[in-house]
């Protein structure tokens, strides 16, 4: 039996573009040109089974969105192969159209002049989605995102997350086999988010051959919703598992997260001696800096706390956790969401 | 749990998908006309200057040359008569024109705004045919369209005084629908160029717009072009190629009469640019499709069928 | 003023580079003389033909028709180029809200961005006065004196097409995106009432007074009359001399400044106050 998506090798390398006027080259830790072609992806191999609600986490310009797009049709590998439904996205996109959609966080798309039911009827013709059944699916759906309110309203006057509400009843409303979903809470409260992880995780699991694949910034939504979750930067798979298995992977490490005072040098925390990995947010409202360190062991504890106050700086706490899918993340990327 | 869906392929599913795919995307066009009806203004009524400027035009030169001819009545009649004729042909022009810019705007342009306003790539991962959508967006125009060509010819027989003497309707309709769905699957084949490129084609239709007017003879007859040596007939048939050259040829010899400008002025006569225009329907309907599919897997292969503000 | 300054110098700089980005400079070059020429053929032909069908030959009213055409393209660059600026930017890009809220003077920032389509026309009626005067015959002849005059007239008529170009801005606050209607529309009031093409005699009386009332039949008339002096195709406004013109046509422009001021204010208010600043009426 098929997969619901399997790629091999999968690249993709956009050309970069020929500058009409001299440009400064912005120059990167690896001395790379910015101006250059792109790898976007490298080889990327990935099996999604059928009925499986898969998540892919990665920062910004990591590949996520290009490799929805190749699934998609939208887009064709430089080389490689994907397979959506069994079929070749390259060779023969109509039955892969059939039965997939897509929903973009932060979407602008829809005509504002027509009424937001009306927009999600419009897209449903494309797939052929009789009138009938399609008008009873939006009503249904609106009622379930919390839009029927603004069912009549016309899309220039809904808000961000009505639009974004809008948009997520347009890609459940083809009753799609694949639905891909690119950061689809973004622009939702905190409730409006909630219905629709509860919906995504419902639907998948009621129906049999119904297929996600998500990708999100959101580490708990991904550790609570996904069956398995790949780990993509620049352009390369890092690990898939599950999420317990991924935490479990550095789980032989340990990791102190520490608040201290608004602190500026810490460069030598990167180098020193048992430091696996280490991120640092600021607060700047209330004057202080959080420090996660993942550690090879409890050794360099003494050593982070003495060059803390030895620049004055006071812990204000410290913290020892179990890992999170923020932590697998940051082990693995080096870095946190940028 | 509810079983998987079984998904169709067969003829019948596929025409009943295109059929609901134009209807949808009509839908937007219809409404938002109905919904924002200052384009009755801007669309139907203020073009109608443009018409007038170039009506103005001819009667001033007919007025000079009427003036010095006089004394010489059958001139003067000569004079009257092309002039008139010329005033008649300028309004059936800017009734085609209205056409001519749906198929450029509204139509191939269209593929560019749906790119920059983030539809596209929606449209585009949809399991219909593309000449579907952009057949849905030419119907869903077409009232637009339709208001415009209309307004134009009443303001030129009511406003202008323009008469027609139209001896074979059903010949001037064949010719009418003939060369409409030729300029619509030249219009088709113009949009697969915007799934390519960006603001280049937007320019290009920009560009095109005003030599197209004069190659295809859309303000006099374009027979007037064989006239002129040298460059003349080879912008002549340049301006072959877009359907509406032979369009308003037979068009015009349909509604002034073939004897019209002494019969001068014509490129072939009507029967021949029929069989033409239903030639190029058939030839670009079949190139628009082709055209289409290939573009759209050029932008695909270069990453530009969801690229913005190219 | 260091703030208008500043305001108009960036909305410059951005109307250029949206003006010229989207292909190569020899490209743009050529599609910037192209168009224009283009838009001349159509007449050409038009007299052309007319000509060849055993009517009189007028040069005279040829070269009066090209030159009037041919200052025209500053007519439709700049009035498209100054209204497009609020329909591009709140349908296309989507960034009007942003510019907007910003501490600038939004009139000064879309004069800023017209200010690109007025140098890319200029080039363009220079090139297509060229053409006509090397090819077709177009009889043109701008004395020493008259310099100083036709460079007044110039800057009055610019200003007086900005002010109106501006005074569309204002409408289009609070209209749905039909930008290639309006585009085409507008420019053809003044296509047909303001002596461009055809003499004002040829319009009925109620034509000529709204003739009459707008500043581009002026300046028509004495860039005409600065530029080819000898043509002596129309009447209607032979009894004024060359400085009464201009005094009518600084008068109309000061009257039509005030209006776009008005027009394009209360279009935005009206808008603001309906929530239709940022909106979006795509279909």
């Amino acid at each position: 039996m098929p997969y619901a998506v399997e790629t091999r090798d999968l690249t993709r390398i956009f050309a970069g573009k020929k500058k009409r006027r001299i440009r400064r080259k912005r120059a990167t830790g690896e001395g790379e040109d910015h101006l250059g072609p792109v790898t976007a992806l490298d080889q990327v191999s990935i099996q999604i089974r059928d009925g499986e609600l898969f998540g892919m986490l990665g920062p910004n310009g990591a590949g996520k969105t290009t490799l929805i797009k190749i699934l998609a049709t939208l887009l064709l590998p430089t080389s490689g192969q994907a397979f959506v439904a069994g079929h070749d996205v390259a060779k023969d996109p109509f039955p892969i159209r059939q039965r997939i959609n897509m929903v973009s966080g932060g979407e602008t798309s829809g005509y504002g002049l027509l009424t937001a039911r009306e927009n999600v009827w419009m897209f449903s013709q494309f797939y052929g989605v009789p009138s009938k059944i399609s008008k009873a699916r939006i009503d249904e759906l609106m009622h379930t995102f919390g839009l029927w309110d603004k069912r009549d309203a016309k899309v220039r006057m809904l808000s961000t997350g009505q639009r974004q509400k809008m948009n997520m009843i347009r890609g459940f409303v083809t009753d799609p086999d694949i639905l891909f979903l690119d950061e689809p809470t973004l622009g939702l409260d905190v409730n409006a988010a909630r219905v629709v992880r509860d919906y995504i995780t419902n639907w998948v699991r009621s129906q049999k051959g119904k297929t996600v694949l998500l990708t999100t910034h959101y580490m708990a939504e991904a550790d609570q919703m996904c069956d398995r979750i790949a780990i993509i930067d620049n352009g390369k798979i890092l690990a898939c598992d599950t999420p317990e298995n991924l935490k479990r992977m550095i789980r032989t490490e340990t990791t102190f997260r520490l608040e201290v005072d608004t602190i500026r040098d810490i460069a030598s925390f990167s180098s020193m001696e048992g430091v696996k990995n280490f991120s640092h947010t600021d607060d700047i409202s209330k004057n202080r800096t959080h420090l996660t360190f993942i550690l090879e062991d409890e050794g360099p504890v003494a050593e982070i706390l003495s060059t803390i106050t030895s620049q004055g700086k006071k812990v204000h706490s410290l913290q020892k956790s179990e890992p999170t899918l923020e932590d697998v993340f940051i082990s693995m990327v080096g870095r946190g969401f940028e | 749990m509810k079983p998987a869906t079984v998904r169709r392929t067969d003829l019948r599913y596929r025409i009943g998908l295109n059929l609901r795919a134009v209807v949808g995307r009509s839908y937007p066009r219809i409404v938002g006309a109905n919904r924002e009806p200052s384009w009755i203004f801007f669309e139907a009524l203020l073009p109608l200057l443009g018409i007038a400027a170039y009506v103005f035009i001819y009667q001033s030169f007919g007025a000079r040359s009427f003036a010095a001819a006089a004394g010489n009545t059958t001139a003067q009649a000569v004079i009257s008569a092309n002039t008139n004729a010329l005033i008649a042909s300028v309004v059936l022009g800017g009734t085609m024109v209205a056409f001519w810019l749906n198929v450029l705007w509204s139509m191939a342009s269209q593929l560019y705004w749906e790119k920059e306003i983030g539809n596209l790539q929606l449209y585009m991962m949809a399991p219909m045919n593309r000449m579907a959508l952009l057949g849905g967006m030419a119907v869903g125009g077409m009232v637009m369209t339709s208001m415009r060509a209309v307004s134009t010819l009443v303001a030129g027989i009511l406003v202008f005084g323009v008469i027609f003497q139209v001896a074979d309707p059903l010949a001037l309709l064949a010719v009418f629908f003939a060369a409409l769905i030729a300029l619509y699957g030249l219009g088709m084949m113009f949009a697969s160029l915007y799934l390519l490129w960006g603001r280049e084609a937007w320019n290009l239709s920009a560009l095109m717009e005003e030599p197209i007017f004069f190659s295809s003879g859309f303000y006099f007859p374009v027979g007037g072009l064989f006239r002129v040596p040298g460059w003349g007939p080879i912008i002549a048939i340049i301006g072959s190629f877009v359907p509406a050259t032979f369009g308003l040829d037979a068009l015009r010899q349909l509604t002034l009469g073939s004897t019209a400008f002494g019969g001068q002025l014509w490129i072939f006569d009507v029967k021949t640019e029929l069989y033409i225009l239903v030639f190029m329907a058939v030839l670009f309907l079949i190139l628009a499709r082709y055209s289409l599919r290939y573009l759209e897997t050029l932008a695909k292969r270069e990453g530009k069928l969801t690229s913005r503000h190219q | 003023m260091n703030t208008f300054w500043r305001t108009f110098k960036v909305a410059a700089w951005l109307g250029w580079e949206m003006d010229s980005n989207w292909t190569e400079p020899w490209l743009f070059m050529v599609y910037s003389v192209v168009k224009p020429v283009a838009g001349a053929f159509i007449l050409v032909l038009m007299y052309t033909v007319f000509a060849f069908i055993g009517n009189r030959p007028d040069p005279a009213s040829f070269s009066y028709m090209y030159v009037g055409n041919s200052f025209f393209i500053f007519v439709g660059s700049v009035l498209f180029g100054t209204f497009q600026v609020i329909q591009s930017d709140r349908e296309w890009y989507q960034t009007i809200r942003y510019v907007y809220i910003s501490p600038i003077s939004y009139y000064v920032y879309i004069v800023g961005r017209a200010v690109s389509k007025v140098g890319v026309a200029a080039f363009a009626v220079a090139i297509t006065l060229a053409f006509g005067v090397a090819f077709l015959g177009v009889q043109i002849h701008l004395t020493v004196d008259a310099v100083p005059l036709f460079a007044a007239s110039m800057l009055l008529g610019l200003a007086v097409l900005l002010a109106i170009g501006i005074c569309l801005g204002g409408i289009s606050f609070l209209t749905a995106k039909h930008t290639h209607g309006l585009a085409e529309g507008i420019p053809g009031l003044f296509y047909v009432f303001c002596g461009v093409l055809f003499p004002l005699s040829i319009l009925p009386s109620w034509g000529q007074a709204i003739g009459k009332a707008i500043p581009l039949t002026y300046w028509f008339d004495i860039t005409r009359r600065l530029l080819a002096p000898t043509l002596g195709v129309d009447s209607t406004l032979a009894g004024y001399s060359d400085l009464s013109i201009m005094a009518l046509l600084v008068v109309s422009s000061v009257a039509f400044f005030g209006l776009s001021l008005l027009i394009f204010k209360t279009g935005e208010y009206s808008a603001r106050k309906a929530g239709k600043i940022d909106m979006t009426t795509s279909y």
